[in-house]
């Protein structure tokens, strides 16, 4: 597969690591080049130095030919921009953006762009091993 | 008519004066507190103190009964949002989003917003304009440059002077439209001469207009070293 992680903070780094290893083509996409220190001297991906959502770096970054796009900043807005632009634009097959304010979901929905909420994500798995869900 | 204005800097705070002005009912959306409160102690328009990119947020505005809606924060991620909430959401009229790097004019087309104004690109053209403004000058724009209505002013440099609208070579998105002279409005015609002192209007377009300031400018190339 060829996913584009745009954001390396502490979850894009992680998940393009990850998914690295497993053996896919990754390529992240961040403003800030200092943030690419996160991946370690492993990552054998693309990283790509840019403002997210210019088209000139999505398409460094391959987004021609990209299976997933992954939008994981901080910054609702700027997911939902970038989330646009790669389903809109390029057409690529599927994007999944990361939601940082719960109040966005619903922006995010009305786009009808497909979303992980870490936070809710993070307090299920809290609350279940409080209530012992999980064992 | 019932306007929401999104982002309370310079251009939100003067867009709100002059829309109250013409007695329009306008709610100003402003994250920042303290903005939000120097605003309320000059104005007594409705001012909502919160994130322009919430749903409730322009709910609270009143975004369910207004007709335009107008983005114009210095952030283009969050003036796009706001556009797409307005039109995808709730079907506004007509909503108008500020882009503040020219490079995304493209992106905000495609992706459906098209009452933009790039705030950094008018600024950048009117000083050019300036510039130019002895030898001829943009009056008015229509439909982003498409259209374009040119004043050229007729000194003793101008390749035209004297010349019969006739004898012309004129590119072909251009027509002359009139000629004033000492105030009065002259309708060109074949055999107009051009005089010193007149004022030519041409209409054209926007990428026209670098030739027909190279037509008109006798031997100067000052103006095209800039332009490249």
């Amino acid at each position: 597969m060829y996913i584009i992680i745009v954001g390396c903070g502490r979850l894009g780094s992680a998940l393009s690591m990850e998914l690295s290893d497993a053996g896919h083509n990754i390529s992240v996409v961040d403003r800030d080049s200092k943030k690419f220190e996160l991946l370690g001297s492993g990552f054998n991906g693309l990283s790509v130095k840019g403002i997210e959502y210019d088209n000139k770096v999505l398409e460094e970054a391959g987004i021609d030919h990209a299976d997933y796009l992954l939008s994981l900043t901080p910054d609702d807005n700027l997911n939902i921009m970038v989330s646009l632009i790669a389903k809109e634009c390029f057409s690529v097959p599927r994007v999944i953006s990361r939601v940082n304010e719960f109040s966005k979901q619903r922006v995010y929905e009305l786009m009808e762009i497909e979303t992980i909420n870490p936070t809710e994500l993070i307090s299920y798995l809290i609350k279940s091993k409080i209530e012992g869900i999980q064992k | 008519m019932k306007s929401i204005i999104i982002g309370g800097g310079k251009v939100g705070y003067n867009l709100l004066k002059l829309l109250k002005e013409r007695g329009y009912d306008v709610t100003l959306v402003e994250r920042n507190e303290d903005v939000c409160k120097k605003i309320a102690e000059d104005t007594d328009a409705d001012i909502i103190c919160g994130d322009g990119t919430d749903i409730s947020v322009l709910q609270d505005a009143g975004i369910l009964r207004a007709d335009i809606i107008a983005s114009v924060t210095g952030n283009d991620e969050e003036n796009l949002v706001v556009c797409q909430i307005a039109k995808k959401g709730f079907h506004i009229r007509k909503s108008i989003a500020r882009i503040n790097n020219p490079k995304n004019i493209e992106t905000f087309k495609l992706l459906g917003v098209d009452q933009t104004v790039c705030s950094t690109a008018v600024i950048a053209s009117l000083i050019e304009y300036e510039f130019d403004r002895d030898v001829c000058r943009i009056v008015q724009t229509f439909d982003r440059g498409a259209m374009i209505l040119v004043e050229v002013q007729v000194n003793e440099t101008n390749r035209w002077l004297n010349s019969f609208v006739k004898d012309l070579t004129l590119p072909p998105q251009c027509t002359l439209a009139s000629i004033l002279r000492n105030e009065t409005v002259i309708f060109p015609r074949g055999d107009t001469q051009i005089l010193l002192n007149d004022n030519i209007h041409i209409i054209t377009n926007q990428s026209i207009f670098p030739e027909i300031k190279k037509l008109i400018q006798n031997g100067d190339t000052r103006h095209e070293k800039r332009k490249k």
